[in-house]
């Protein structure tokens, strides 16, 4: 366990206010290592509070270079980035944010064969893809390590999260029924914002053994309205991802 | 009096705008039938060419998940079922 420097109690400080959190939190965040499925619309936003917050070590994967229509909401990158990895654009921006967050950012496409090495060493996974077989393959991975999910998925102005605890909560495969065709989705910046605030918020809780986590209820957001939805989901004991999950630790 | 239909902003298009459909039916399929009868674009919105429910579609009853077996689910007069679909995008 590092514990907190001088530096650190001041850069910190204003959340170390927060009486959940405090010292013994902040000290759990710099310890803390973070997998961030994605370097994209949902994992900036993710990255970017997660560093800010003095989380200790995140490892991101994005195997694509910017373009210039990621910029309308992927916010680790800007103008001068278009054609760059987007794996040494994130690297480059969450080392200017905090030099204190040990970031280690792989170009790489994440697959069955790969996943389970990427994600080694890991506490917890995030989900910031923008596809649902890798969604499902990182789900699927989280339960056979018995490590925290953090889902998020947007559309438009609307997007959802939903937290997956292996062993005790519903996985984001419980209601599968098959495969669905892949589209190019719209998508604002505003709303990737948004869920991959409420995803690194869900990290951040997970991480301090604070508040409530969105288990088994997903929570959808719709911009235009400005409402916030919470669905009930349940464990699905035929589950093909978590049915022989049990709960560990 | 029936159920509260409530229809996903991209689908809105196959019920005039409507955000909320009332429908009639002892389950949910009865209800999504109804609501077809009165938007017939909504068919293909929610069933495949076989009238099987689309994988991508989600069906939550009184703001739970109806899976599995969605369609065979008992409703009551002044439940709400709210109709959606699993995003992708990131
Ligand atoms: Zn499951």
């Amino acid at each position: 366990m590092a514990f907190l420097t001088a530096h650190e109690m001041e850069r910190y400080d204003r959340q170390i206010r927060i009486a959940e959190i405090g010292k013994r939190g902040q000290e759990k965040l710099k310890n803390a290592r973070v997998f961030i499925a994605g370097a994209g619309g949902l994992g900036s936003p993710i990255s970017i509070y997660l560093a800010a917050a003095g989380v200790g070590a995140i490892r991101i994967v994005d195997r694509e270079r910017v373009e210039a229509s990621n910029l309308n909401r992927q916010i680790l990158h800007w103008n001068d980035d278009i054609g760059r990895a987007k794996a040494d654009s994130a690297r480059a921006t969450l080392a200017r944010l905090n030099p204190a967050t040990r970031t280690e950012a792989i170009c790489d496409t994440i697959t069955p064969e790969n996943v389970a090495q990427l994600v080694a060493g890991c506490d917890l996974i995030v989900d910031a893809m923008d596809n649902l077989p890798t969604r499902f393959l990182l789900n699927k991975t989280a339960i056979e390590k018995n490590i925290p999910f953090f889902h998020g998925a947007v559309h438009g102005f609307e997007g959802r999260a939903m937290t997956v605890i292996p062993g005790k909560t519903a996985c984001l495969r419980c209601m599968y029924r098959g495969p669905i065709p892949q589209e190019t989705f719209p998508v604002i910046g505003v709303a990737t914002a948004v869920i991959g605030s409420i995803q690194a918020t869900e990290v951040i809780k997970w991480i301090a053994g604070i508040g409530a986590l969105l288990e088994n209820r997903v929570m959808v957001y719709d911009g235009l309205a400005m409402r916030f939805t919470e669905f009930r989901i349940q464990k699905n004991p035929g589950c093909d991802h978590c049915a022989d999950a049990a709960e560990k630790g | 009096m029936g159920v509260q239909v409530h229809i996903h902003r991209t689908h809105r298009v196959s019920t005039d705008g409507k955000e909320v459909v009332q429908a009639e039916g002892s389950c949910v399929g009865e209800c999504l039938e109804h609501l077809v009868k009165q938007y017939p674009g909504m068919k293909e919105v929610l069933f495949d060419q076989k009238g099987n429910l689309r994988n991508i579609i989600e069906i939550y009853l009184n703001h739970e998940s109806a899976y599995p077996d969605e369609l065979k689910k008992t409703v009551n007069d002044g439940d709400e079922i709210h109709l959606t679909f699993m995003l992708a995008g990131g």
